[in-house]
């Protein structure tokens, strides 16, 4: 248990400045481009919507419990070292194939997580993609309000039924 | 001249009941209600309509199946991304007639593979239905299936994730008409292979952790349209509807969703459909009362749907223990008396054993290792010991469920089960039923359920409704167990290394076959559950195997390769590294 405060007031704390989404129109061709390969890694590799939902607004069920992204506290730096060494105690995943071998994460093994032990991501990421989810992440979901159609059909493309009831909402 | 008297004497043959003259080699009713008399072919998903699971084929026996080998396999597609999922599962059961093999991928593609030369499965066609992969697969609970196809007259008739019932000619794969049956919008699927009952075809909804309000529906298959629907949570004024007592109407988003086929009984005229949880999953609090017809089964008329009678295993459920699953029909002499059974293996961790005439509780046995939710069943009722009547909440065991503002819970069996889809299968030959099961317990955590928009809420329709959510942070292993399906009794019993998603198959040459999670897939003897013989197919399993012959010689037929829980491969580490694969497998000695 306070272990697992200890992690938590680590990961709560800071998030001085949210930082803001950049407008398409200044991302050069290589920042748009990390973009997109963010998005397949959360939408399809790392498949991060299955608990977090396609709009990272968070979700419950078989996913356990999953926060929300669009309202996290968390700096990028933050939410990559998450996403490579899961959360203890809780369902979030590691995706770092050597997370707990040695002391890269939290400063703590395997052994001394013991219980807290985190489950192994569906699949493993390397850094350069850690790094564009996140980018991904804060681009098109931190401090954002609920999603929009717009979002929606950015995310699914337009071939699929999937957005019409935002749409219809409207 | 000649064409024309072949015609003449050919329609002289048939009985013209239906717009659709049934043909040589087509599938009639007479053929499903004799089903065992074919031990040549695997007519029904169940294999018959009484949800055995057995073939009498006794080629492949506990002696010589040592030499059995792999002599072809066949691969597949569904690889699809599409909604929360990256891949299509493999959950099927092949249908397989005169040598010829029916089977689904996830996304509702069917395959109809000729293995008729024995050493080549040759995709004769595929019919890909072009399912709307987003839309329904961002309403899948739980990975995206299809348990297969039904054959009927000189169709296949199969379903759809995103909702639709279809019909396709046989000999050429051209899809002949479709019927949407179940609504995405609404957060419905359908996974599960269709029963037909004469014409009629009879699937239901899954989606009980999308506020659906569950049913059984069926489809004359000479029309394509609906002949009636019957909603396994009571409306306004129906029996049952007063056991939701929260005075919202929440019975409306109650859950009870239905994902797998049904046993029919002829001599009744009278279908067995496992319910699944009441909605939302983990908040029993929002849902005070038994709420039925959830975690229940149900005795229905195939020809128009009503309801004979119900049986709840769990009122009030608060676990998501979800009896959707198969429900063997089984005679026995009981006390002297010859009793005709429905049985079932329930999620929530005990066997019963029930009147199938009027639906009276016979016997219920815990099956699993571990149970904590109640300390039993009444032998009278088989109600658990832990259910309060003067409650509108149950507390079962404190601790064995979550409640609002309650810690997480340590519930077991976990809320996987239990057993949870995978079938059963029974030897009549040996008056055995085999449960390949889910052993373990694991974390709920409720979270106080907010009302959907149309009851004054937030919650709009495709969005989850669970109440909550699981946690899995300890390892779950599986079980096979021999049970005396009259009374429960455990005649033997094996612990399997992954707890088991794959389901079983028994067959005249006392055997049980059983895949798993590690790509092994195994053989055992039917008296001891020793394994006798075992092959690893690279890649894990989750469907159950068929047996079949051609030209008198018997083949066993099982699909592999489907994404694997991550609630499994998460907490395995020598599986981390196996691939999702989408194949066919026949083994023959």
């Amino acid at each position: 248990m306070g272990l697992r405060l200890a992690i938590g007031v680590a990961l709560g704390v800071a998030a001085l400045a949210a930082t803001p989404a950049r407008a398409q129109a200044t991302l050069s061709p290589e920042e748009a481009r990390t973009l997109e390969y963010g998005k397949e890694v959360f939408k399809t590799k790392a498949t991060c919507q299955y608990c977090h939902k396609w709009d990272a607004s968070g979700d419950q069920g078989y996913g356990g419990n999953a926060l929300s992204l669009r309202k996290t506290q968390l700096t990028p730096e933050q939410m990559a070292e998450v996403v490579k060494c899961g959360r203890p105690g809780t369902g979030m995943p590691y995706h770092d194939r050597f997370a707990y071998t040695d002391k890269r994460c939290y400063g703590m093994t395997r052994d001394d997580l013991g219980k807290d032990m985190p489950p192994a991501g569906n699949e493993f990421l390397q850094a350069r993609e850690i790094d564009a989810v996140v980018k991904y992440l804060f681009a098109k979901a931190v401090g954002r309000g609920a999603s929009t159609y717009e979002e929606c059909v950015g995310f699914w493309g337009s071939d699929t039924r999937e957005c019409e009831p935002m749409r219809d909402a409207k | 001249m000649r064409k024309v008297s072949l015609v003449a004497i050919l329609s002289s043959l048939l009985v013209a009941t239906a717009l659709t003259p049934a043909r040589a080699g087509d599938m009639t009713f007479e053929r499903a209600l004799s089903a065992d008399k074919e031990p040549q072919n695997w007519l029904l998903h169940h294999g018959n309509f009484a949800g055995h699971r057995f073939s009498a084929l006794n080629e492949i026996n506990a002696d010589n199946v040592k030499n059995l080998r792999l002599v072809y396999s066949v691969a597949l597609g569904g690889f699809e991304s599409g909604g929360r999922y990256k891949f299509g599962n493999l959950e099927g059961t092949p249908i397989v007639e005169d040598g010829v093999i029916y089977v689904t991928d996830g996304w509702g593609s069917v395959y109809a593979i000729d293995g008729t030369n024995g050493r080549r499965g040759g995709i004769k066609w595929k019919m890909d239905p072009g399912t709307d992969r987003a839309w329904a697969g961002d309403v899948a609970c739980c990975g995206v299936n299809n348990r297969g196809v039904a054959l009927w007259k000189d169709k296949v008739i199969s379903v759809t994730l995103d909702g639709r019932l279809i019909a396709t000619n046989k000999a050429t794969g051209e899809m002949v008409w479709e019927r949407k049956v179940a609504d995405p919008a609404l957060g419905e699927t359908l996974t599960m292979a269709p029963l037909v009952v004469r014409d009629i075809a009879i699937v239901g909804a899954a989606g009980g952790e999308f506020g659906i309000r569950g049913y059984v529906d069926g489809t004359d298959l000479n029309t394509g349209k609906q002949v009636w629907r019957t909603f396994t949570i009571p409306g306004a004024g129906e029996p049952g509807n007063d056991t939701w007592k929260d005075g919202k109407e929440r019975w409306k988003h109650g859950g009870g969703s239905v994902w797998e086929t049904a046993t029919y009984d002829a001599d009744s005229d009278t279908f067995y459909q496992g319910v699944g949880n009441a909605g939302p999953d983990w908040d029993p609090e929002y849902r005070p009362g038994d709420n039925k017809w959830a975690a229940s089964v149900l005795a229905l008329s195939p020809s128009d749907g009503k309801i004979k009678w119900g049986y709840q295993y769990t009122p009030n459920d608060p676990y998501d223990f979800d009896e959707i699953s198969e429900h063997p029909l089984v005679n026995a002499k009981i006390n002297g008396e010859d009793r005709k059974l429905v049985v079932h293996a329930a999620r929530n961790g005990f066997f019963y054993a029930l009147d199938r005439v009027n639906g009276s509780f016979v016997a219920g046995k815990q099956y699993v290792d571990e149970l904590n939710w109640t300390p039993g069943l009444d032998p009278k009722t088989g109600r658990p010991l832990a259910y309060d009547p003067g409650k509108d909440v149950q507390v079962y065991a404190p601790g064995s469920h979550s409640m609002r503002g309650s810690a997480a819970s340590h519930t077991c069996p976990s809320h996987f089960g239990g057993k949870n889809w995978e079938p059963t299968a029974y030897n009549p030959q040996l008056g055995v039923l085999y449960i390949p099961s889910i052993e373990g317990c694991n974390a709920l955590e409720t979270v106080e359920q907010k009302d959907f928009v149309d009851q004054g809420g937030t919650i709009k329709p495709r969005e989850r409704f669970s109440g909550g959510g699981q946690k899995t942070t300890t390892r779950l292993y599986g079980s096979l167990k021999a049970v005396d399906p009259a009374t429960g009794e455990i005649k033997a019993a094996l612990r399997l290394d992954y707890p088991n998603y794959s389901g079983a198959l028994a067959t005249g040459g006392n055997l049980v076959f059983l895949g798993h999670a590690d790509g092994e897939f195994t053989a055992y003897d039917a008296k001891t559950l020793k394994p006798a013989w075992s092959f690893n197919v690279g890649t894990g399993i989750n469907a159950p195997a068929v047996s079949f012959a051609v030209n008198g010689k018997q083949y066993i037929a099982v699909l592999a390769g489907s994404r694997q829980s991550p609630f499994v491969v998460g907490l395995a580490p020598e599986l981390k590294n196996t691939s999702t694969a989408s194949m066919l497998f026949v083994f023959a000695l």
